[in-house]
């Protein structure tokens, strides 16, 4: 038991002191994860607007898929984008494999059914009332639908949390895709697994604590929002 | 109160409405004709077709049969310029997640009209409600009556020529349903709005009213 104690002395110390290798997968961690969200919700928003927005034939089992797709696991996502990153694979050429834009792919794959599937439901779930609000206070058709995009902000904020909250603590799309290249593609989760995996404790520690922290803020600001959905 | 309205042009004639909910009719109105700068209330039990019948009036939503026509003109529900002329308080009304000042000035900001603070001021002042007090609070900060005073508030903003509302003033207090009262006959006052009321308040009806429709069932018994 000594050395779980002892890492943990080490990891606050790692921390405090600003280790490089530490806070280089810290900065990677920050930087693939921002663009897999942002690339999650630009893609994933008007989605899921237009999925619980409109009605169409095949709407019901398109929705069965989307919630299906919420279990993906990672480690098929990342032998799915290795596949098609890899120098043979059809995006070959584009030399993706192994950096963060390629990371970003597989986890954009893994945030977008969350964002559809929560926003969808959002739109699903405005007040009846809305739109004929909209519509007798002179809104053009148009309108009402930006409005309405406005009115379900806080579930979509919710829904980018949620997915948030998978990308950063995903490990199978990081390890596979980014290959864990240490100063370039070795994220907090990665550097966890290969740490662990040598039995240096002290590193993987003050990684999970950076990451709980993450999960932490996330958790906290989605409680804040959570109050203004109801 | 009551002005005569007999020689004013009509505003809205029905003729040969239906409204069917699921295959069941609930409402059905042969002919009804409503003039210019009128007031006119609306009574009947729970059920008998007031919300349903102001909801057409408001071209929020179209009858399964027969013809609305406005100014004249048979008029639908795809048609932008007519649902701007007529607006409706809804029995029980929704805010937007936004400010209160937001909520009032929406209506101005989507026809990309001027919409100063000071509009927005002026209004809540109407319903009673202290501008300096409320401009900036949250739809969530409010009390069911100051939220349905708000909601009032955000449709006597574009001086509406047509302003229907459906049983205003229930679940209020005294003070607010005073409030609300004025600020309704204001409107005519002011901008010689026709007004359509729903409410199970007789005594007022009456006292402001040119003529009270009674619906029983959904169809339009003399009175
Ligand atoms: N969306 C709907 N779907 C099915 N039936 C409906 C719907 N809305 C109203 N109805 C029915 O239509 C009839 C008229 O309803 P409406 O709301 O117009 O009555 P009302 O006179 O406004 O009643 P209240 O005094 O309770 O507000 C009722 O029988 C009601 O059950
Ligand atoms: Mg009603």
């Amino acid at each position: 038991m000594d050395y779980i104690f002892k890492g943990f002395v080490e990891a606050i110390s790692l921390l405090s002191s600003g280790h490089a290798e530490t806070y280089s997968a810290i900065w990677v961690t920050l930087q693939v994860s921002s663009m897999s969200i942002v690339g999650s919700l630009v893609i994933g928003t008007p989605l899921g607007f237009l999925l619980g927005h409109t009605t169409f034939p095949g709407k019901a089992p398109l929705r069965v898929v989307v919630d299906t797709l919420l279990s993906f696991p990672t480690v098929v996502i990342g032998l799915l984008v290795y596949a098609f990153l890899t120098r043979r694979g059809p995006l070959g050429e584009f030399g993706l494999l192994f950096t963060l834009p390629g990371i970003a792919a597989g986890q954009i794959i893994l945030g977008l059914p969350i964002v559809v599937a929560m926003t969808a439901t959002a739109v699903e779930n405005l007040d009846m009332r809305l739109k004929s609000t909209l519509l007798s206070l002179g809104a053009v058709p148009r309108q009402v639908l930006l409005t309405t995009l406005w009115e379900a902000r806080f579930s979509v904020m919710l829904a980018a949390m949620a997915a948030y909250g998978r990308i950063v603590s995903e490990v199978g799309i990081s390890m596979m895709v980014g290959g864990n290249i240490k100063w370039h593609t070795r994220t907090i989760t990665t550097a966890i697994a290969l740490e662990t995996g040598k039995g240096e404790f002290s590193m993987g520690i003050a990684l999970g604590i950076v990451l709980m922290l993450i999960a932490f803020a996330v958790n906290l600001s989605m409680c804040g929002i959570r109050k203004r959905v109801g | 109160m009551a002005q005569d309205t007999s020689k004013e042009p009509l505003l809205y004639r029905l003729e040969d409405i239906i409204q069917k909910y699921g295959g069941r009719a609930v409402l059905g109105i042969d002919s009804l004709a409503i003039a210019s700068k009128s007031i006119i209330g609306l009574v009947g039990h729970n059920g008998s077709g007031k919300s349903t019948l102001l909801r057409i009036l408001a071209f929020l939503e179209a009858p399964a049969q027969g013809k609305v026509f406005f100014q004249g003109k048979a008029c639908c529900t795809r048609q932008d310029w007519v649902r701007r002329k007529v607006t409706l308080l809804p029995q029980e009304p929704y805010l937007l997640k936004r400010s209160v000042e937001a909520n009032v000035a929406y209506g101005l900001r989507v026809r990309g009209e001027d919409n100063r603070p000071d509009k927005a001021r002026e209004v809540l002042d109407m319903v009673g409600l202290c501008p300096e007090d409320f401009v900036r609070r949250s739809w969530h900060e409010l009390s069911g009556g100051e939220a349905q005073r708000v909601a009032l508030a955000a449709r006597l903003i574009l001086k509406p020529q047509v302003l229907l509302l459906d049983e205003p003033t229930t679940s209020l207090d005294a003070e607010s349903t005073r409030r609300i009262k004025e600020a309704s006959l204001a409107a005519r006052t002011h901008w010689d709005t026709t007004l359509v009321v729903a409410s199970h308040d007789m005594a007022w009806l009456e006292s402001i009213c040119d003529k009270i429709l009674t619906l029983e069932g959904g169809r339009l018994t003399i009175s």
